[in-house]
């Protein structure tokens, strides 16, 4: 579930959980679906961000998740079980690539 | 640098009230939980009387760290559900979060991380108290950040050493202080009175055939500790995945299926656990 600004709120978006007033009320529930008056009740409020349904959002690219796995795993690469571990971790970043 | 001898330094780190940028919750809470004629519930009323730990606590169980269906609203009510070294950790680990983000940045992030992963991986394995495990994932690194506060010098000059040489945090933490965070964090542990099941795990988590009472809990956080870092989520010393004991993963015995599922919890989840400020 993504965390997404207010400033890039869109109609359509689902709420992963619910938006809460600094006094602690509950506002719009969770799976409420936005329309334009509730985003621009959330942004006058001075909300700075919801969590929305969906798949979390890539901020770098494929190239570069995967450059930075093989950094990570760059001693131990050649080691029992680790070269498994990898390909679960690797694959597991793909599919996320996928699914935008 | 001469190494510092271990009973000085295990008196220092014992000693975190006498730090001044400890937080105050923090040092009282420690007070009391340290404090063997305590009991549940003063403990329990000690957090319902702070709203902003409360607050935040509660947040914590029910956010994706446990993945309650349902919500609970009280701390006497988390009580009873999670038990007594389950609010402890919480309420340490939320107390002390500021902190961690001001010692080492990132360092939170990877333990709620390892928090989510251990609680999945135990759960999976079937056990019967996996958030107690969470616990052992959420805490694991505490020794690092008495280290690092204790000795900020000596730290800072172990994480280049880790950097340079391309070795892991915990190489570099023995070639400085002769013990290592995990060393450090089960005296923590001690001195907050954690059952010695959860004291073995912190202890042994770098090393988790030494854990002789409890070997599935310590490979559990074993194993989701390099997980975590393998998915390069937050940060805790060294950019560099461990290698897996073998052992431990083979008692473990984790399908593709498992580390999928627990990967893919950790992406859906980290973000909105964190978001606990």
């Amino acid at each position: 579930m993504p965390k997404i600004p207010s400033i890039k709120l869109e109609p359509g978006m689902k709420l992963a959980k619910p938006v809460i007033a600094k006094n602690g009320m509950v506002i719009l529930g969770e799976g409420t679906e936005l329309n334009e008056t509730w985003i621009e009740r959330i942004r006058d409020m001075e909300i700075a961000s919801v969590f929305i349904d969906g798949p979390p959002i890539q901020t770098i690219p494929k190239e570069d998740a995967l450059a930075s796995l093989d950094e990570r795993f760059a001693l131990v690469f050649d080691k029992p079980c680790m070269k498994i571990i990898k390909q679960y971790v690797k694959e597991h970043i793909e599919r996320l690539y996928e699914q935008t | 640098m001469s190494k510092l001898d271990p009973t000085i330094l295990r008196h220092k780190v014992e000693n975190i009230n006498a730090l001044p940028t400890v937080p105050g919750v923090f040092k009282r809470l420690s007070g009391l939980i340290e404090n063997p004629r305590i009991t549940i519930d003063e403990i329990s009323a000690f957090i319902s009387n702070d709203p902003a730990l409360t607050t935040k606590v509660l947040k914590m169980i029910n956010s994706a760290i446990y993945g309650f269906p349902g919500r609970i609203a009280s701390v006497s009510h988390a009580t009873m559900l999670l038990g007594l070294n389950v609010i402890k950790g919480l309420s340490l680990g939320v107390s002390v979060f500021e902190l961690m983000q001001k010692t080492m940045s990132g360092l939170y992030v990877h333990s709620l991380a390892c928090a989510i992963a251990s609680r999945v991986i135990a759960q999976k394995k079937g056990l019967k108290e996996p958030e107690e495990v969470s616990i052992a994932g959420l805490l694991h690194d505490l020794g690092k950040v008495i280290l690092i506060l204790e000795f900020p010098k000596e730290y800072e000059a172990a994480m280049n050493e880790a950097q340079l040489k391309k070795t892991s945090i915990f190489e570099a933490e023995k070639n400085q202080f002769n013990v290592t965070h995990a060393y450090v964090g089960s005296w923590l542990a001690e001195k907050w009175r954690f059952p010695r099941s959860l004291i073995e795990v912190i202890k042994c988590h770098h090393r988790p055939a030494l854990a002789k009472n409890v070997p599935m809990e310590a490979a559990i956080v074993h194993f989701a500790d390099l997980l975590v870092r393998a998915r390069g989520v937050g940060f805790a010393g060294d950019n560099f995945v461990p290698e897996v004991n073998t052992a431990a993963f083979e008692i473990l015995n984790l399908s593709e299926t498992d580390i999928r599922d627990v990967l893919r919890e950790l992406e859906e989840n980290v973000e909105s656990a964190g978001d606990i400020s």
